[in-house]
């Protein structure tokens, strides 16, 4: 058993197709509230407003697939996964890379990813680029395995929190919010507590956990992307015992808010508002709560790769 | 006293915090008072969400804002700007979990290590409708209570049991505070107890203060 589930795709498969959603005439008019099923199968609710926001961005995503598109014909297919292209991108300049034909390709790479990976792409992009592919190369083909294994049963502050938690994900998914969903997302959860145990289990790791068990498809890719985002992509020690890392980006955001958006950040000062109060969330869910799941999770790890 | 009202039109503004163990159904009592709803899907906190409703107290408009947080304990570190100006707390424990009762204790410390002295406390026992999954008793819960000074209730979200009640009686008791407090320092300010100055716009942080986060 458990060789194969990470190996298999999960039984909802979406849609990878992105419809247009037309709001009729009658609701543009009373302004009523549409309800739609998204990319990731997440029911989202808006009004007419936030579902041409919706619009706009996929048709922005779906322009910058054709750009991949373009770009995997006249570069041949993986193109952007040559350890030459992604070694500059994780900022490693090996000697053989400093050919101009690489340097192109990585900062041609950089401004792509910067402007959305179309979503049939995520899995392999992410996976490459993270350093996820590469942490799991390092150790042996049945570490998850044997790691959900091995940890099977055990008890700890961590799990009863996780076990707590699972149903209160994104309640009502289709596929999260069944027992194979909690199971799955229980495994990476409870696995990645046991591997670090300084992090042990973080509230907020669940949303994006979860969501990447969406985008990744397989459970197994889902672990190494979590393992790499905290332990190599984002700041240090942001869900460790005393969050120092979340305070961290907190303090940044809030400077970078008085450098880029001045008035915001007077008016918010005369109202003794923190803003780390609802930047919390955005941070540590990765924007996977607060944003539908095609914008939110894609935007961080866009952020997150084309800086690193 | 149940009225909705229209956001701007109060007198007072008070700020009220919510804290308790992970899942003992703070969000719940919050979205059971402020819109009288109960989400059986709901999804666990991070970091802070904010909600408010208006009440009548007397003949005034007393508008609660309310603080809901994740529960988790990691999280009481990036708290302090959480407690910061609230003049309530309704610290919340499951009637079936008797951990989430034990942690009581270690929440009160938290909450007066950050807050004023004169905050009004409840102590709320929810899920009271779970009665076969009982484990902490009434008489447990209200000795606590005693001992601690703090006012307590048993309430269920799920059934709307005694919510309206928990949460009215913290904004009333905070209500008498500071309108006593105005009175007293009106009346004659002499009278104060020597060496103890009753700062009133610290104490009531809250009383007509106009922000946007006010929501």
């Amino acid at each position: 058993m458990y060789q194969t589930h990470s190996q298999r795709e999960f039984a909802i498969e979406f849609q990878p197709q992105i419809h247009i959603l037309r709001p009729s005439i009658h609701s543009r008019r009373a302004n009523i509230v549409v309800k739609f099923q998204d990319l990731y199968g997440f029911t989202v609710e808006g009004n007419v407003d936030d579902v041409n926001i919706l619009n706009e961005v996929r048709e922005k995503v779906r322009q910058q697939g054709r750009v991949w598109w373009a770009l995997e014909a006249s570069k041949g297919a993986n193109w952007y996964l040559q350890p030459q292209v992604s070694s500059l991108t994780e900022g490693i300049a090996l000697k053989s890379s400093l050919k101009l034909s690489n340097l192109t390709n990585a900062i041609t790479l950089k401004r792509l990813i910067r402007k959305g990976i179309p979503p049939v792409l995520r899995p392999k992009v992410w996976f490459s680029l993270s350093g996820a592919a590469k942490k799991k190369s390092t150790v042996p083909e049945s570490y998850y395995s044997d790691l959900t294994k091995a940890v099977e049963g055990k008890v700890t502050a961590a799990t009863k929190q996780i076990d707590h938690d699972l149903p209160r994900t994104f309640p009502g998914h289709p596929w999260l919010d069944t027992p194979e969903g909690h199971s799955a997302l229980r495994r990476v959860l409870v696995g990645y507590s046991f591997r670090d145990s300084d992090v042990g289990y973080c509230q907020g790791l669940n949303y994006v956990a979860a969501l990447l068990l969406l985008v990744m498809k397989t459970e197994e890719d889902a672990f190494w992307m979590l393992a790499v985002l905290l332990e190599n992509v984002l700041v240090s020690d942001c869900y460790t015992n005393n969050l120092s890392g979340c305070h961290v980006e907190q303090r940044v955001f809030q400077d970078l808010l008085v450098k880029k958006c001045p008035r915001i950040a007077t008016q918010l000062e005369e109202l003794e508002f923190d803003v780390s109060l609802v930047a919390t969330e955005w941070f540590l869910c990765l924007f996977s709560k607060s944003l539908p799941s095609e914008v939110g999770l894609p935007l961080s790890l866009s952020c997150a790769l084309s800086l690193s | 006293m149940s009225a909705y009202r229209a956001d701007e039109d109060y007198d007072y503004l008070f700020k009220l915090v919510l804290i308790g163990d992970s899942g003992v159904g703070k969000s719940n009592l919050l979205s059971r008072f402020t819109r009288n709803e109960f989400n059986l899907e709901s999804k666990s906190t991070i970091g802070v969400e904010f909600a408010t409703r208006s009440i009548r107290v007397d003949d005034k408009i007393v508008k609660a804002q309310i603080w809901d947080t994740a529960g988790q304990e990691r999280y009481r570190a990036i708290t302090s700007a959480y407690y910061r100006g609230a003049v309530g707390a309704l610290l919340v424990y499951d009637v079936t979990r008797h951990v989430t009762f034990e942690n009581v204790e270690r929440w009160l410390k938290e909450l007066r290590d950050h807050t004023d002295a004169n905050i009004v406390i409840m102590f709320v026992g929810n899920k009271a409708d779970l009665r076969h999954l009982r484990a902490v008793s009434t008489e447990d819960a209200k000795a606590f209570a005693e001992r601690e000074n703090t006012y307590f209730m048993e309430t269920s979200a799920l059934e709307s049991l005694n919510v309206e009640n928990a949460f009215t009686e913290v904004l009333t008791q905070i209500y008498h505070v500071v309108s006593r407090k105005a009175l007293d320092i009106g009346d004659d300010p002499a009278a104060l107890p020597k060496g103890e100055t009753i700062n009133v716009k610290d104490d009531v942080s809250a009383v007509k203060k106009v922000g946007c986060c006010s929501v």
